[in-house]
């Protein structure tokens, strides 16, 4: 809100420099967002913070300066010179629905409509008001200087001269001055006339009651509304002006009495007119004066810092506050009408504070109670972090709202949870899981000619847990996406990513949490997995697995479908993984801490053996029956190579190394040789044999 | 048939010349010793076998300058073969030359993204001050979110523009994290002492390159008896200090928040015009748009209302606003990492463009 410094000073003696005045007020909490220079003039920007709608006005602000500065505040000039027949001979108000207005005041004005002097319209732009006519300016003026909205009606145009408050009746019409035909409820007040509503009760007037030109006689309202009826009413239709701005966030309510003397002191002034004797002053219900009890030994124990009684009562009473008794425990303070925000001692607290200065309170530090952690999930987290990064993974962080048609919305055959307001279609419910996101990225990153891509992303899925209304689960979820050459970016030597690398990053990440390693399985789970609904579908169906982590499953691991990949226009391939971090977490905190084992001084001995396979079996059979015949010296098997070639019909060449030791000698050859030559007399019951010497 | 042992010397010397003229020949080191010294055919080695023929008195001279000369051979021998070795060596190595100037095998290197590095220093200086750091549900209910939170229906906050609901309208996703200071007072019915901050992301509908419909905060909250505002300010101080810099000067001034009383916000010394206004080529800085303070963060005493709000909820007065106290704070981590890193455009947080990414060392 922009408030000329002159206007300012029409009430208080500032004399330090705008940028001091700006520092100052914005350190009691009116914070000045910039001076303008307006010629002579200097104009402040204020961002005032919705509780104190008192100094949304240029009165209120005098009254903080005035208390900062310690200079008295000149009283607003509202004598009035009155003439002709009393007011009330020509306009009667009747107050029907005093819960929408506690208070409606009026005057009589008789005006000769015209331009307004130079002075009063330069006002108006300063504050950014655009100047219509002198008796709608000086509405509009003394709004910004007291902070009461006032309206003009045309008295002529008031059907006997009567204005009624009450509560609109259901489908009742009122076109508004901005030429709106507005439809109104029972829940919308209006000032009506005795053959239907003249205007929206503190929110906008009625066209059919506006002053125009040849306006003679004014019927001026300046009322109390109650903020919650103003605040409904403008939401119910959608409008919000400086009035109900004001109204909803509450007036003052000993303003209604004083803006229309002083419109009709400026009327007279600027010589656009004068007032009939007498001030309507309708009361529907009085609003007293809230009081309140303020100990000087509270504010010492919140702000942390000795304020004495009497510099209480002062910034207290430099507030407009009346302090009603002192002593050291207590002081009765009576709350001044425009502070409608201070309802509690807490906030007298505020307002000493605010006064006695931020600055003025030592800083220290609170006694720590115990010592700072983190929890187990958030040590998990930072660890799956580092390790990824390390690994060469980028973090991403992805919305969680997606398109209600896209593939994460389809996961599980789940409903996946809808917005009720969405920003737009495109982000119209939560994710279910966190790979199509990084899908999304790759998508961007290859248009921007960067296809080599390692993501992973931690965050919430969102999965409905029951029918709307019922809170839905917030897993946390590990996503990551390789795609295009990864391990060795930047070299002539590079590689497309495949599956097996992106499984090696689980195997890592398994080594990094001290876990047994992880293991994959492409075979039927008893319960239904989050990601089945994707297989064949969107995942490749010969190029997927279940991460599995002791006995249960705990995430997907998979190349994308082909069709998918053209569906999505990507290029190359797309390996993905999501794992469960609740289960993760669960397992990683139930890892067993580390106990060391005796280093054995014998030599291991290592051996590998070419095995023609079936290349329609998992080689992991080839290591599960190597292990068994082996015997008990065999300390590891594993396969280290495989090679495919059509030459082969229908094998593939693995490279399995066993390695064996004793705790207690050196083995001999003989005793390898036995173990071995029992690994390859088992070989033809698997289809196998050991490849061509 | 043997020469006689006499005239040794000048044997000797022939033989030394001899050697010496092999040397000075380029005569390789194996077939200098093979002549000299080798055990077979080796000329002063014969000569050393003769040794036994003499008479004993005659023995020890004639074997003392044997052994000079043979130690002298071998002496030499042993620098040559040396030489040789150096020699073969600096050729090896300057064949075995590189280029430095090519660039290194980097193995590669991912980044955390920039607000989980902004984000865990936060948490990091606060678990040094001895919080504990705690999250809560992304998707809430009103009370949590707004009415435990001194924000009753019709607060302004509460706008349909402002906030995302769940489809029923009962539901919401959380517009701040200061929903997971009320779930940790439900959940920690044992006060007096709470010292808590609360990561995480949040929801408002509003979208240009200054608001993002998610974005992340940090709530922090600390509750016992005789906290006040200055404890409140010495801990932003000491945060913000630790996180920009010692240099740059914190202003505290008086705010608004439904859920704090009195409320306070906190400016820093802007960072890019150290407080000026202005930038050296004497434009306008556009960070603190000319002010010199950049609005980092709102804070204030926890408003009573919103102990009783959970002490309603829990059905007994845990948190008892006479004999209690506290503060809470909340702050943007993309505003944090926006102010530290120079970015003009929020929505590039969530673009996940490696281009981006990858200017962070993460």
């Amino acid at each position: 809100m922009k408030f000329p410094l002159s206007w300012l000073k029409e009430y208080v003696d500032v004399t330090v420099e705008p940028e001091k005045l700006g520092d100052d007020l914005t350190a009691v909490g009116l914070a000045i967002e910039g001076i303008e220079r307006d010629g002579k003039d200097v104009v402040l920007d204020f961002d005032i913070t919705t509780n104190r709608v008192d100094c949304m006005n240029v009165y209120g602000l005098a009254r903080e300066a005035a208390l900062i500065y310690r200079l008295p505040l000149r009283p607003l000039a509202v004598d009035v010179v009155e003439s002709g027949a009393p007011a009330a001979q020509a306009l009667a108000v009747e107050i029907e629905a005093p819960d929408l207005c506690p208070r409606f005041c009026a005057r009589v004005l008789d005006v000769r409509v015209g331009e307004s002097p130079q002075w009063l319209k330069d006002r108006l732009e300063q504050v950014g008001v655009r100047p219509i006519s002198n008796i709608v300016d000086l509405t509009n003026y003394v709004t910004m200087e007291l902070g009461q909205p006032t309206h003009a009606f045309d008295l002529n145009r008031i059907p006997d001269g009567r204005l009624i408050v009450r509560w609109a009746q259901v489908g009742e019409l009122l076109v508004t001055l901005d030429g709106q035909v507005r439809t109104l409820t029972s829940k919308i007040g209006v000032v009506a006339g005795g053959r239907g509503a003249l205007g929206l009760a503190g929110i906008m007037g009625g066209r059919s009651s506006e002053v125009h030109a040849e306006t003679q006689v004014v019927a001026l309202e300046a009322a109390y509304w109650e903020p919650l009826t103003i605040r409904r009413a403008a939401k119910t239709l959608g409008m919000h002006t400086d009035a109900s701005h004001r109204f909803e966030r509450g007036a003052d309510y000993g303003a209604a009495p004083l803006a229309p003397n002083r419109i009709a002191h400026l009327l007279g002034k600027i010589g656009g007119g004068s007032a009939r004797p007498g001030l309507i002053d309708v009361v529907g219900r009085p609003q007293p004066r809230r009081r309140l009890v303020l100990r000087p030994e509270r504010v010492d124990q919140l702000l942390g810092t000795r304020v004495p009684a009497g510099e209480c009562e002062r910034i207290l009473k430099g507030l407009g506050f009346d302090v009603a008794s002192v002593d050291s425990e207590e002081l009765a303070v009576v709350v001044p009408a425009w502070r409608g925000d201070v309802t509690r001692e807490i906030d007298l607290v505020e307002e000493v504070g605010r006064h006695r200065g931020l600055d003025s309170i030592p800083n220290s530090l609170p006694p720590a109670t115990a010592p700072g952690t983190l929890a187990p999930h958030q040590r998990l987290e930072r660890v799956l972090r580092r390790t990824l990064a390390d690994l060469g993974f980028d973090e991403a962080v992805n919305y969680a709202f997606v398109p209600p048609t896209d593939w994460a919305a389809v996961l599980a055959d789940e409903t996946p949870v809808p917005l009720q307001n969405p920003l737009s279609a495109e982000q119209a419910v939560l994710r279910t899981s966190l790979i199509p996101g990084l899908v999304r990225n790759l998508q961007t990153n290859q248009r921007h000619g960067r296809p080599d891509v390692a993501l992973f992303e931690i965050g919430r899925a969102f999965r409905a847990t029951g029918g709307a209304g019922s809170k839905p689960a917030e897993p946390a979820r590990l996503a990551l996406l390789v795609s295009g050459a990864w391990q060795r970016r930047g070299f002539a030597d590079q590689r497309p990513a495949e599956f097996a690398d992106l499984q090696g990053v689980l195997e890592a990440l398994a080594q990094r949490l001290g876990l047994e390693t992880l293991e994959l399985s492409a075979g039927p789970e008893p319960k239904r997995l989050p990601w089945d609904a994707w297989l064949g579908a969107y995942l490749h169906p010969q190029r997927w697995a279940h991460v599995m982590l002791g006995d249960g499953p705990i995430g997907v691991l998979a190349e994308l479908h082909p069709r998918q990949i053209d569906a999505l226009d990507l290029k190359g391939r797309v390996l993905v993984a999501e794992i469960d971090l609740d289960l993760l977490n669960s397992r990683v905190s139930r890892r067993p801490t580390v106990r060391t084992q005796a280093l054995s001084r014998f030599p291991s001995v290592e051996r590998d053996l070419a095995v023609l396979w079936p290349a329609d079996q998992p080689s992991a059979a080839l290591v599960t029956a190597a292990s068994r015949a082996a015997g008990a010296l065999l300390r590891d098997a594993r396969v280290v190579d495989r090679y495919q070639s059509d030459a082969l019909a229908g094998r593939v060449s693995l490279t399995l190394r066993l390695r064996f030791a004793s705790p207690e000698r050196t083995l001999t050859a003989e005793e390898v040789d036995a173990a071995v030559a029992a690994v390859v007399a088992g070989l033809p019951a698997l289809g196998a044999e050991i490849r061509g010497v | 048939m043997e020469e006689p042992l006499h005239d040794l010397k000048a044997q000797l010397a022939a033989l030394r010349d001899e050697f010496q003229r092999g040397l000075t020949a380029g005569q390789e080191a194996e077939s200098l010793r093979d002549q000299f010294l080798g055990r077979k055919s080796g000329r002063l080695t014969a000569l050393m076998k003769r040794l036994g023929g003499l008479a004993p008195e005659l023995r020890q001279a004639a074997g003392q300058q044997l052994n000079a000369l043979k130690s002298e051979l071998e002496g030499s021998l042993e620098r040559l073969r040396a030489k040789l070795h150096d020699k073969r060596e600096a050729a090896q190595l300057e064949a075995e030359r590189i280029d430095i100037t090519l660039p290194g095998r980097c193995p590669p290197l991912g980044r955390r993204h920039p607000l989980t590095v902004v984000r865990e220093e936060l948490e990091d200086i606060f678990v040094a001050m001895g919080y504990e750091v705690y999250d809560g549900p992304e998707v809430e209910d009103d009370y949590h979110c707004f009415e435990a939170l001194n924000m009753p229906p019709d607060h302004p906050a509460r706008d349909m523009q402002d906030t995302f609901y769940l489809d029923g309208g009962k539901l919401l996703l959380r517009t701040h994290t200061s929903s997971a200071q009320i779930h940790y007072m439900l959940e920690n019915a044992h006060p007096p002492d709470v010292r808590i901050i609360c990561p995480g992301k949040v929801y408002r509908r509003d979208s240009d390159i200054t608001h993002s419909p998610m974005f992340n905060q940090i709530e922090g909250l600390v509750v016992g008896p005789g906290i006040t505002l200055g404890h409140l300010k010495g801990t932003i101080e000491a945060f913000l200090k630790a996180l920009f810099g010692q240099q740059y000067p914190v202003r505290f001034r008086p705010s608004y928040f439904p859920y704090t009383e009195p409320s306070v916000e906190a400016d820093l010394g802007c960072i890019v015009c150290g407080g000026s206004g202005t930038l050296a080529s004497g434009d306008p800085c556009r960070l603190c748009k000319t002010t010199g303070w950049i609005e980092i963060l709102g804070s204030g005493l926890v408003d009573p209302a919103v102990f009783e709000a959970v002490n309603g909820r829990l059905g007994r007065t845990v948190y008892d606003p006479a004999k209690v106290s506290g503060f809470a704070f909340g702050l943007g981590i993309e505003r944090v990492a926006m102010v530290r890193h120079g970015i003009g455009d929020i929505r590039a947080f969530f673009e996940n463009d490696v281009r981006f990414l990858e200017q962070f060392p993460g």
